[in-house]
């Protein structure tokens, strides 16, 4: 054998050498098989490192996914599920007869009775009107019922800028409460700078004639302070659309029934 | 052979080392979070209880009586709506209880929404009745809110030279529907978390996922840097709801930058 090992290793001077140093040789001696074995080997080793790459890869991944998804979702899962308090509440009878208990009772109840009137008290028993200024709808209270609700048409949240840029206007309808200040009967409008400005139109000055139009604002208008109005409009079909510069535009049937409904003072809220 | 098992060995290191490191982590991580909660609860007591009128009550089993503690419940909840009543405000009403959102100016409601899938944090539903209640009272003031929808979406508009330029106003473009997704924060450590509730359009869902997430993140980056300097990381209170879209945005624009919102729960 030893004879033989020693043919074959004169056979193949570029046998590798194993990890103790020694030649590897086949049992039976066959030199091209063991070339073509090792060979294989040799082919195999890259393809093996590469599958174990993607599986660390992979792994990498799996892990890295886990963390973020503990982290983002998991976490905060378990941190609710434990942070329970367990605050008992009881129902004894025993402690109903108790005269402390009682006053405490009685003095809460007294506390909610004399909030509560004081709460109904804000909502007024007189008519109202509430404004949506992101649907543009109305709704027409009376007695604190609903008698009416529509469309209307609020401030078209528009910027209007001058070329110069010295001025500008937001046309937008303010929100919160308000009060009618004064009703009107065939309104004219009194045409302010900026419609002029917003058209490209000299401006005429102050209580020039050029400055009244009427019949735009419908057969009534309702002042509800600092300018602004709620009145008709020749602009149907924008209604349920904000286009206005900061009035609240009604269609006729419903102009007449605001109208008729509030008095100078009724609530106006805005929202 | 010796040197393939130290391969083998220096490579198991290499794995264990790690993912010991994340194990631990992690541990550390949840622990830190874990005891949030009560470090809020805590808080909460520290700062209410002591300004509750109702310390002097010394009998404590009137506090665990539930007849007592619906009335303070009910008490609290109209304190609250009082005190934004008398700011001619408008502010919102939560109500946990029969699941409604209600915009209020100065008293009286103008708008009415139902909630759905409704969750909160365990603190506010379980917590001590009396620190909540007592915080409850008074109502929350919005901090900042982050959205998906603008607040007051005003278009720039130059004026024209002449008559020349003008165009009339053209109808707006209300077919036009942006997913409305918000979250309030609240003085208090209060998060209102509000969601849009159709979600049938996959690019509705994305942007609900992507503004979750977006949040996640805010919150796990705030968390680790406390963990970082070994602080216990703020745990927020909040309360999640989905109400169709278009309250959902009726509510988000009507309330003011600075609004006031109560709870009753």
């Amino acid at each position: 054998m030893e004879n033989e090992d020693i043919k074959n290793e004169g056979a193949l001077p570029d046998t590798d050498k194993d990890a103790s140093g020694h030649n590897t040789v086949n049992s039976d001696g066959n030199s091209m098989s063991d070339e073509s074995s090792e060979q294989k080997d040799h082919r195999r080793k890259p393809i093996s490192k590469i599958w174990r790459a993607i599986f660390v890869f992979l792994c990498l991944i799996l892990i890295t996914s886990f963390l973020i998804f503990f982290i983002l979702y998991g976490a905060p899962v378990i941190v609710e599920l434990s942070s329970k308090q367990n605050h008992k509440t009881e129902n004894s009878v025993e402690l109903k007869k108790d005269p402390v208990y009682k006053k405490q009772i009685t003095l809460l109840t007294k506390d909610i009775q004399r909030l509560s009137i004081k709460f109904n008290a804000y909502t007024s028993g007189q008519s109202y009107i509430v404004i949506n200024t992101t649907e543009n709808r109305f709704f027409l209270y009376t007695n604190k019922k609903l008698v009416r609700e529509g469309f209307c048409s609020t401030g078209s949240l528009t910027m209007l800028k001058t070329e110069k840029g010295d001025k500008f206007w937001v046309f937008k309808t303010p929100k919160g409460k308000r009060s009618i200040h004064g009703k009107i009967t065939n309104p004219s409008w009194n045409r302010p700078d900026w419609s002029f400005i917003e058209e490209g139109l000299p401006v005429p000055p102050k209580n020039s004639a050029a400055r009244y139009e009427s019949g735009v604002l419908g057969d009534y208008a309702l002042s509800i302070g600092d300018g602004y109005l709620i009145h008709g409009t020749i602009y149907k079909r924008f209604l349920g659309m904000p286009v206005t510069h900061g009035c609240v535009r009604l269609n006729d049937e419903d102009l007449e029934a605001v109208y008729h409904t509030l008095n100078i003072g009724s609530k106006v809220y805005i929202f | 052979m010796e040197n393939e098992n130290n391969a083998g060995t220096n490579r198991k290191v290499i794995f264990i080392i790690p993912i010991s490191i994340i194990i631990l982590f992690i541990v550390y991580y949840t622990v830190m979070l874990m005891i949030s909660p009560a470090r809020k609860l805590d808080d909460i007591r520290n700062e209410f209880i002591s300004k509750s009128p109702d310390k002097e009550n010394s009998d404590q089993r009137i506090l665990m009586d539930s007849a007592y503690l619906k009335l303070l419940k009910e008490k609290s909840f109209l304190q609250s709506r009082i005190v934004m009543a008398e700011t001619d405000s408008i502010y919102l009403t939560i109500n946990l209880a029969d699941s409604s959102a209600n915009i209020e100016i100065s008293g009286v409601v103008v708008h009415k929404a139902k909630m759905s899938d409704v969750k909160t944090s365990r603190i506010l539903t379980s917590g001590n009745e009396n620190a909540i209640l007592s915080m409850l009272a008074k109502p929350f003031v919005i901090d900042y809110a982050r959205s998906t929808i603008k607040k007051e979406p005003v278009m720039i508009k130059m004026a024209p030279k002449d008559t020349s330029e003008y165009k009339p106003d053209i109808m707006p473009d209300t077919s036009i529907t942006e997913p409305v997704n918000y979250i309030l924060e609240m003085n208090g450590g209060l998060r209102i978390y509000v969601y849009q509730k159709e979600n049938d359009k996959f690019s509705e869902r994305i942007n609900q996922l992507k503004f979750d997430l977006n949040d996640r993140l805010n919150d796990t980056w705030a968390a680790l840097k406390s963990i970082a300097v070994f602080k216990v990381p703020e745990y927020h209170l909040f309360i999640k709801m989905k109400l169709p879209r278009s309250d959902a945005k009726i509510i988000y624009r009507a309330l003011p930058r600075n609004g006031l919102i109560a709870v009753f729960k």
